[in-house]
């Protein structure tokens, strides 16, 4: 299943970013550089999607002790810390010709750092113990703690007047032109079936890792 | 809605002064999604040839 995922995922996102990128229209306002949306804002998307799945797994493993679920708490978190690293920096670098700076300790900006220093502490917690039932335990924990960031990232523009702008796509509906809002709904599948395709590829290395000793490994490869 | 936004290659590339910016965003991003594909892929193969080693050797 992982290399038609990947497949689409790429051809998706490869559709959307070029359409973007090359054919969209110039944004009257912000001019060529609003043309990093197409990545910045798919990137925002997944680094709190994959914390949103986590926070799902973390409760199957506290409630349930289903010890896969921490097995993919363990392979989605290098992923999260990913995408949002470039979330962060796409977001910097499109910051310089928009606002004229590429850090503000905004709301919005500041609370999704703490996301990804969240993804960091929860793999550095997970390293720093060899019982790894007890280090898989604490980190379902902090998962769940780490879980109210979450809405303060999405509520911080309306909450606090913050240098980010509002959210442009909602459930009510959409301030972006459709020439530029389709390119950016493209992106945002094609980046999503390929972060799931490198999130089944990360499962099978932490599950082997793990399992390496058992007998169904051995006869697996 | 299907017609290129620039007229030359060199529009493309400069963007009106804003290409630096949108390259830069870009590729950096896809050089980060590549070599996690790839370093995940070959820590995927070694791991395997460790596990067929220890197999192998009983």
């Amino acid at each position: 299943m992982y290399p038609y995922l990947l497949f689409i995922g790429i051809t998706t996102l490869m559709i959307g970013w070029i359409w973007g990128v090359l054919y969209a229209p110039e944004d009257f306002q912000q001019g060529n550089s609003y043309r990093i949306i197409f990545l910045h804002v798919p990137a925002s998307i997944f680094a709190q999607t994959i914390y949103y799945f986590m926070s799902i797994c973390a409760l199957m493993h506290i409630v349930w002790r289903v010890k896969l679920a921490a097995y993919l708490i363990k392979s989605a978190a290098p992923i999260g810390a990913m995408i949002t690293f470039i979330a962060l920096f796409s977001g910097s670098i499109w910051g310089i010709p928009t606002w004229g700076t590429w850090w503000q300790w905004d709301a919005r900006i500041t609370s999704t750092l703490i996301l990804f220093i969240m993804y960091l502490g929860i793999l550095t917690l997970h390293g720093s113990f060899s019982n790894l039932e007890k280090a898989d335990r604490l980190m379902s924990i902090l998962v769940i703690v780490g879980v109210v960031n979450l809405p303060i990232i999405k509520k911080s523009v309306d909450w606090w007047s913050t240098l980010h702008q509002p959210a442009s796509i909602s459930t009510s509906g959409s301030s972006i032109d459709p020439s530029m809002l389709m390119p950016l709904l493209i992106s945002i599948v094609g980046l999503g079936f390929t972060l799931i395709s490198l999130g089944i590829l990360s499962s099978r290395l932490y599950i082997l890792n793990r399992e390496k000793n058992k007998k169904w490994v051995l006869e697996h490869v | 809605m299907f017609d290129i936004a620039f007229n030359t290659f060199d529009e493309i590339i400069n963007m009106k002064g804003h290409g630096i910016y949108v390259w830069l965003v870009y590729s950096i991003s896809i050089l980060i999604i590549v070599l996690s594909f790839t370093i995940t892929r070959m820590r995927i193969k070694n791991i395997c040839k460790r596990i067929n080693i220890n197999n192998a050797s009983g």
